[in-house]
C-alpha cells in the first residue's frame, strides 16, 4: 500500500514534485560539477604548473660550498661532488615514481671558446634522453619536460652528437661566430683537453645564466670535464599537492630529530604526494644527496592549490545549501496544500511516523532522480567548465555516484525536516474543520 | 446491552472558551444516537474526544472500556484505527486515490490491506462499478458511499457521522441515510451529528446540546419510529 500511496502521489499529484526534483537537479549537478573539478583539478593544475619547471633540486651532499651565481656552478671540475648519471632510473622506482614528471641533470664546465675570445660555461644537459628504467623499461625526460619555456631559434642537439645550442646573450654579443650551422671549438678552460667541434643547431633563451652558455649534449660535457657518467645537479619536476600541517611536520621531522611521526602519521606523510615526502623518497634513491624544494615554485602552486579547491568547496556547499532551500520550499507548500490529507490519514489511525515515513519516501525517490539527473547534468557541466579552463574535458568520476546521491538525499531530508516537523504536529481535528 | 460509550462529567476548554461543560452520558451497544444542536453548541467538539482526535480538559470518556482521556498521542492513533470510523460532511476522501484505494487506506494504517474485503466493502455501498474511480470522477453521493465504506472497513466499535448527509442534495441524502439505518439494523452502533431535526428523528435517542451543556431530553424518539 505504501509503494501504492508514493506512486499514485507521483503520477497524480506531480506539480510539487517537479518543483522539488528540479531543484535537486540543479542542485546536484553544480555539486557533480563542482566536485568532479576538485577531484580532478590538484592534478590538472599541478600539470598545469609543471609547465614553471621543476620544482625540486638535487645536489651532491656537496665537500665543497657550491660557487653559483646566477645559477651557474663555476666551481673548477676537479672540486666538489658529483651524482652518478647510472642512478638516475632510481627515480622512477619511489612510491611516487607516477607522479615524477621528469627530471634533467647539469654539469656545468668553465671552458674556453676560440670564436667567443675567451672563457665561457659549457652546460651539458639532456633535451629529450631515454634514461633507462631498472624494471627494464626507458623514460624519456630532459630539458623538453623540466624547462618547457625556454625558447630555441633553430633546433635543439642531437643527444650525444657533437652539437651545441648557444644562449641568445652569447649569440648577440659574437653574431658571426655564433650562428645556426656554424662550428665552434670548445675546450676545458685550462687549456690541457681536447678540442671539441660543436655545430650549432640553434639559438636559445631560457632567461638565466643559460643565455650567456653553451648548452651541449650532458655526454660531451662528462667528456669536456673528464667525468664521464656524472653530473654536477638535478632538476625533478613532480606532481605534489599542497602542503599541509602534517606536510610541515613531516619536513621538520626529517631534519629535528626532537621531532617524531606516530607511525599513523608517517604512513600518511609518507604516501601523500607532499614536496617533502618525494624529497625524502628521491634522497632514499640517491643517497648522500641534498634534495631540496624550489620554495617559489613550490608555495606558489600550494597557495593557488588551496585556493582553487577551497573555493570549489564553497561552490558545492553554496549549491547544496541552495538546493536544500529550494528543497524546504516546495516541502513547505506541499505539506500545506496535502494538511487535509494528512488530517484524514491520522484520523483513520497513522501514526506520525507513518505520516512522515510517507512523505520521507517521497522525498527519497526525489532525491535518487534528482541525484541521478543532476549527476549527469552535471558530468556534462564539468566536461564544459574543464574545456573551457583547463582546455580538456574533465573525465565523469562515477566514484561521485553514490557520493552524490547520498547527498542529495541528506539535502531533501534536511530540507523536508521542518515541514514534516510541522506535519507530524498537525492537529486533525482542526484540519478536519478546516482550520 | 453492553454499554459503548460512558461519558461522566466532561468538560474541555479553548483558552477561556468552554466547550462541553459537564457533559455525561451513556450510549448502549447497537444505539443509533443523533447529537443535535446549534452551531457552537460543543457538537463537534464531543465527536473529536469521542474520536480521539481531541483531548477533554476533564472528566471521563471511555469507548468500548478504554479511558480516551488517559491515551498518549501513541495509544490515541491506535484507538483512532482500532475502535472509531469516521463519516465527515467534507468526505475527506484522498485525492489521488481511487475509491478502492481510499478504503484500502484505511485497512494500511490498521493492519494489512485486503483488496477483496475493501472490495466487498464497496459493492456493499453499491459502488461495486466504481472501484477504480477518483474522488473527483465521483458525485457527492457517492463519495459519501465511499466514505461510509472506509468507515465500516476495519470493524470499528463506534461510527462517528459528523453531518453525513450535509453537503448531498436530496437524492443522496436518502441513500446515505438508508445505509445507515441498515447499518443500524445490523447493530452497528452509531453516534451522528446533524442539524435537521427530519434526520435526527431517523435515530433512537437525540442529545440535545445548547452552549456546552445536554439540553435535558423528554422521550426517546426513534424507539416510536421503529
Amino acid at each position: 500500500m505504501l509503494a501504492r500511496l508514493v506512486r499514485e502521489s507521483f503520477t497524480r499529484n506531480p506539480r510539487r514534485k517537479i518543483l522539488t526534483g528540479a531543484a535537486l537537479v540543479v542542485g546536484m549537478a553544480v555539486a557533480t560539477a563542482t566536485l568532479t573539478i576538485a577531484l580532478e583539478v590538484g592534478d590538472r593544475l599541478a600539470r598545469e604548473f609543471r609547465n614553471f619547471g621543476a620544482n625540486l633540486l638535487v645536489t651532491p651532499h656537496s665537500d665543497t660550498l657550491p660557487v653559483e651565481i646566477g645559477g651557474v656552478d663555476y666551481r673548477p671540475v676537479n672540486e666538489g661532488a658529483y651524482l652518478q648519471e647510472a642512478d638516475l632510473g632510481k627515480l622512477k622506482t619511489i612510491f611516487w615514481r607516477h607522479n615524477i614528471e621528469g627530471f634533467t641533470p647539469f654539469l656545468d664546465v668553465p671552458a674556453s671558446v676560440a670564436e667567443a675570445g675567451g672563457a665561457v660555461t659549457v652546460i651539458g644537459t639532456w633535451f629529450e634522453h631515454g634514461v633507462p628504467v631498472p624494471d627494464g623499461t626507458t623514460f624519456k625526460t630532459g630539458l623538453s619536460i623540466t624547462h618547457p619555456w625556454w625558447k630555441i631559434d633553430g633546433g635543439w642537439f642531437q643527444d650525444g652528437a657533437a652539437e651545441c645550442v648557444v644562449g641568445a646573450a652569447l649569440a648577440a654579443k659574437h653574431p658571426a661566430e655564433f650562428k645556426i650551422g656554424g662550428t665552434i671549438n670548445v675546450v676545458k678552460d685550462d687549456g690541457r683537453g681536447t678540442k671539441i667541434p660543436l655545430t650549432i643547431t640553434g639559438i636559445v633563451s631560457t632567461g638565466d645564466a643559460g643565455d650567456n652558455s653553451v648548452l651541449v649534449p650532458l655526454s660531451v660535457a662528462q667528456k669536456l670535464s673528464g667525468h664521464p657518467g656524472e653530473f654536477r645537479s638535478l632538476f625533478v619536476s613532480a606532481l605534489t599537492k599542497p602542503a599541509d600541517a602534517l606536510a610541515e611536520r613531516g619536513e621538520m621531522a626529517q631534519n629535528d630529530k626532537n621531532i617524531q611521526l606516530t607511525p599513523t602519521e608517517y604512513d600518511r606523510w609518507f604516501c601523500s604526494p607532499y614536496i617533502s615526502s618525494i624529497s625524502f623518497q628521491i634522497k632514499t634513491v640517491l643517497p648522500r644527496t641534498d634534495v631540496r624544494a624550489i620554495r617559489r615554485v613550490a608555495e606558489t602552486e600550494g597557495r593557488v592549490l588551496l585556493r582553487v579547491s577551497t573555493l570549489l568547496w564553497i561552490v558545492t556547499l553554496a549549491a547544496l545549501i541552495a538546493a536544500a532551500l529550494a528543497v524546504a520550499a516546495t516541502s513547505a507548500t506541499t505539506v500545506l496544500e496535502r494538511r487535509s490529507e494528512i488530517g484524514v490519514m491520522k484520523a483513520l489511525g497513522a501514526s506520525n511516523f507513518a505520516v512522515t515515513g510517507l512523505f520521507l519516501l517521497e522525498q527519497l525517490m526525489l532525491a535518487i532522480f534528482g541525484g541521478t539527473v543532476g549527476f549527469i547534468f552535471g558530468a556534462g557541466l564539468a566536461h564544459v567548465l574543464g574545456n573551457s579552463v583547463f582546455g580538456t574535458p574533465a573525465t565523469p568520476q562515477f566514484v561521485l555516484v553514490p557520493i552524490v546521491l547520498g547527498l542529495a538525499s541528506i539535502v531533501a531530508l534536511v530540507g523536508s525536516l521542518i515541514p514534516l516537523r510541522r506535519a507530524a504536529h498537525l492537529r486533525p481535528s482542526l484540519i478536519l474543520r478546516g482550520q | 446491552m453492553a454499554t459503548v460509550v460512558q461519558i461522566e462529567n466532561l468538560r474541555k476548554e479553548f483558552g477561556k472558551v468552554c466547550a462541553l461543560d459537564g457533559v455525561s452520558f451513556e450510549i448502549q451497544e447497537g444505539e443509533w444516537i443523533a447529537i443535535m444542536g446549534p452551531s457552537g453548541s460543543g457538537k463537534t467538539t464531543l465527536i473529536n474526544i469521542l474520536g480521539g482526535l481531541d483531548t477533554p480538559t476533564s472528566g471521563r470518556t471511555i469507548v468500548d472500556g478504554v479511558d480516551v482521556g488517559r491515551l498518549d498521542e501513541a495509544g490515541l492513533t491506535r484507538f483512532r484505527a482500532e475502535k472509531i470510523g469516521f463519516v465527515f460532511q467534507q468526505f475527506h476522501l484522498v485525492s489521488y486515490l481511487t475509491a478502492l484505494e481510499n478504503v484500502m487506506l484505511a485497512q494500511y494504517f490498521h493492519s494489512t490491506t485486503d483488496e477483496r474485503e475493501a472490495q466487498q466493502a464497496l459493492e456493499r455501498v453499491g459502488l461495486g462499478d466504481r472501484l477504480e474511480h477518483l474522488p473527483t470522477q465521483l458525485s457527492g453521493g457517492e463519495q459519501q458511499r465511499v466514505a461510509v465504506a472506509r468507515a465500516l472497513i476495519n470493524h470499528p466499535k463506534l461510527i462517528l457521522a459528523d453531518e453525513p448527509t450535509g453537503n448531498l442534495d436530496e437524492a443522496n441524502e436518502k441513500i446515505v441515510l438508508d445505509l445507515l439505518r441498515e447499518l443500524h439494523t445490523e447493530g452497528r452502533t452509531i453516534l451522528m451529528v446533524t442539524h435537521a431535526p427530519s434526520i435526527g428523528s431517523l435515530a433512537d435517542r437525540r442529545i440535545d446540546f445548547s452552549h456546552g451543556h445536554l439540553v435535558p431530553q423528554l422521550a426517546p424518539v426513534g424507539s416510536q419510529r421503529r
